[in-house]
């Protein structure tokens, strides 16, 4: 008996648990804040007022965060027993995220307009359902080759479900709108997109791992230069790759999905061939095309929105003083969110408002495409450079688990999951700051959103899959 | 109980600073996982004949890890970006301290004192690995 208890304590995933400790405290520190923030605003307390066990707020406001708290650490014993091995890193570095995107749902949904009291137990409640997702993805792949073999299959059900969502589109018949990609079941709506995302990495690993030879022995050669010529076999796939996500742009969702896509795709030939001939072509490919698209889409006057979205990026905000009219017609419509998300950014200054004291709710969808000014105005520059620590580790540990595994297909998937993370990121966090055209792409794990939320578990899910499989075959190795 | 205010800065500063603390937390786990996996060298690939090679010299050293792959991939543990070695060319093992060594799929072959190694074949220290017309020596 005693011996098996003690097996089981050096089985724990103590590095986790340990790692768990600050999270919490961070997000029952910030849940306190929230609450007293609140008095604030319903004129119970003020800045002078001094604290008591009276006007203290109740122990239940701690609810949500204790709930969230509880999940984790049930995770976290559940993986004790069954996946000792598996990666120790990431579940705290994304349990964190999703804990402060839950307090920014719960802080922003009562400001907006209209008030959505709902939203933060809503967060929760996906939180949640993600957490389970990620142990259902970790039980389900007893065998990493079940996703090789029948990838096809997923494809297929991932392009049905996003087939049904331009059906829609054509049904709603507003070209003009950035979102078609929607699907409701009763009471849930679901992106087939975010998890179309997961699928496409998926086929790509497959195709990419199977023909690696394919890439590479055919150059042409001009002076000392190496010009790569793709063969029909891989132009084929190339082609229709390109197609999808610009038949995506042009038809169920923004620019953000076609440019993920396309991003991916980029990086796993990379990947898979180790010519960096194919990405620069591929860009260049893509800035042609996505120019040719724009002009004549322009012509016609539909999709006026990108068009918007790129006069945005050359608008001067810092010049305010010097602004014609119709440059402030300008910045209280078309440019409005990005205007007020730099307004919020700027407030925010280097230690933010804190947390419930800031107006984030004044950049319009802060709660999800802008939800980075809004960490910015109630956070600080010092909380924004965290997060985005806490991305860059999450980056690490995935490729990590990449370099980690030994088959090819594994290294390619976990590689690839990871830079869905990367790319999504780069391209939300570039967008909110007015670096590049804003894009309707979540930050993962803080953005509001239930489809965002479970797809992100489900990669971590599947990388730390890898990672346990790695970890038990290394270990077989070590005994023979 | 402090002002209200006073409260709240304090909430404020200790945020930041517990966030850094949590990212220092994690960057001194991951030092030490990597300290700890940190591979035992038992290996080495010393190039003595370039054969038509321009990017290696004789003497080149490279480090084996007990799965080591040599290609011009970039997902090979030794990456070679040379015209005569394959994507993926050849795989070098460790088991229980002796080296193995088999071709994956190489145009020019990989062979151990000049026999083909299509299966995987015992290296001694000291044997020459050929990948194409390059000369290698292991070193142990």
């Amino acid at each position: 008996m005693s011996r098996s208890f003690s097996y089981s304590l050096k089985r724990y995933r103590w590095k986790e648990f340990w790692l768990f400790i600050i999270p919490f405290v961070i997000l029952l520190l910030e849940m306190t804040q929230l609450l007293l923030a609140r008095l604030i605003h319903s004129g119970t307390l003020n800045g002078t007022s001094f604290l008591n066990v009276h006007n203290l707020p109740t122990i239940q406001g701690l609810i949500p965060v204790i709930g969230l708290i509880v999940a984790l650490f049930a995770v976290n014993i559940f993986l004790s027993i069954f996946f000792p091995k598996a990666d120790q890193m990431l579940l705290p570095l994304t349990g964190l995220l999703s804990g402060i995107g839950v307090l920014m749902a719960l802080r922003t949904g009562p400001a907006l307009s209209p008030p959505d009291p709902t939203q933060g137990t809503r967060q929760l409640m996906w939180v949640i359902l993600g957490l389970i997702a990620f142990l259902i993805t970790m039980i389900i792949l007893k065998n990493m080759r079940w996703l090789k073999q029948y990838r096809y299959i997923l494809l297929a059900i991932g392009l049905l479900l996003l087939l049904a969502s331009v059906v829609n589109a054509f049904r709603v018949k507003n070209f003009n709108s950035p979102t078609h990609d929607q699907l409701n079941f009763g009471p849930f709506s679901l992106q087939p997109s975010e998890f179309l995302k997961i699928i496409l990495v998926i086929v790509f690993a497959g195709f990419l791992s199977e023909r690696r030879d394919f890439f590479g022995n055919n150059d042409v050669h001009i002076g000392f230069l190496r010009i790569p010529v793709p063969r029909v076999n891989e132009l084929g796939p190339l082609a229709i790759m390109l197609g999808i996500s610009l038949l995506i742009f042009l038809g169920i969702r923004e620019l953000g999905l076609a440019l993920l896509i396309y991003g991916i795709f980029l990086c796993m030939i990379y990947l898979g061939s180790g010519r960096i001939t194919y990405v620069v072509g591929g860009l260049l490919i893509f800035a042609a095309s996505s120019f040719l698209g724009y002009t004549v889409l322009s012509h016609f006057h539909i999709f006026s929105y990108v068009g918007e979205r790129f006069q945005t990026i050359t608008f001067n905000v810092v010049d305010w003083q010097h602004w014609t009219a119709a440059d402030e017609l300008f910045a209280e419509n078309a440019g409005l969110q990005i205007v007020q998300g730099l307004i919020a950014l700027s407030s925010g200054g280097i230690l933010g408002a804190g947390l419930g004291l800031g107006h984030p709710t004044f950049v319009p969808v802060v709660q999800s495409d802008m939800i980075f000014t809004g960490l910015g105005e109630e956070l600080g520059l010092a909380g924004l450079f965290g997060i985005i620590a806490i991305y860059m580790l999450i980056l690490y540990r995935g490729y990590r688990i990449a370099v980690e595994t030994a088959d090819p297909f594994n290294q390619l998937l976990a590689a690839g999951l990871t830079s869905i993370f990367a790319i999504e990121t780069l391209i939300i966090i570039a967008a909110n700051m007015n670096f590049f055209p804003l894009t309707g792409l979540p930050l993962p794990f803080l953005s509001y959103g239930g489809s965002s939320l479970l797809a992100n578990y489900i990669i971590i899910g599947i990388l730390m899959r890898i990672s346990h499989d790695t970890a038990l075959a290394k270990e077989r190795e070590g005994s023979e | 109980m402090p002002q209200l205010d006073v409260f709240l800065l304090i909430l404020r500063l200790l945020f930041i600073v517990l966030l850094y603390l949590f990212l220092l937390q994690v960057i001194i786990a991951i030092t030490r996982d990597l300290r700890a996996k940190a591979p035992v060298i038992k290996g080495r690939l010393i190039v003595i004949d370039k054969g038509p090679s321009t990017f290696l010299n004789v003497g080149d050293e490279f480090l084996l890890r007990p799965e080591t792959t040599i290609g011009r991939g970039p997902m090979n543990t030794i990456r070679l970006s040379d015209g005569f070695i394959s994507t993926e060319h050849a795989r070098l093992r460790n088991r229980n301290g002796k080296w193995y060594v088999q071709n994956i799929k190489s145009t020019y072959g990989t062979y151990v004192n000049r026999q083909p190694a299509s299966d995987e074949i015992l290296v001694n220290p000291g044997d020459i690995i050929n990948l194409g017309p390059i000369a290698f020596k292991l070193v142990q």
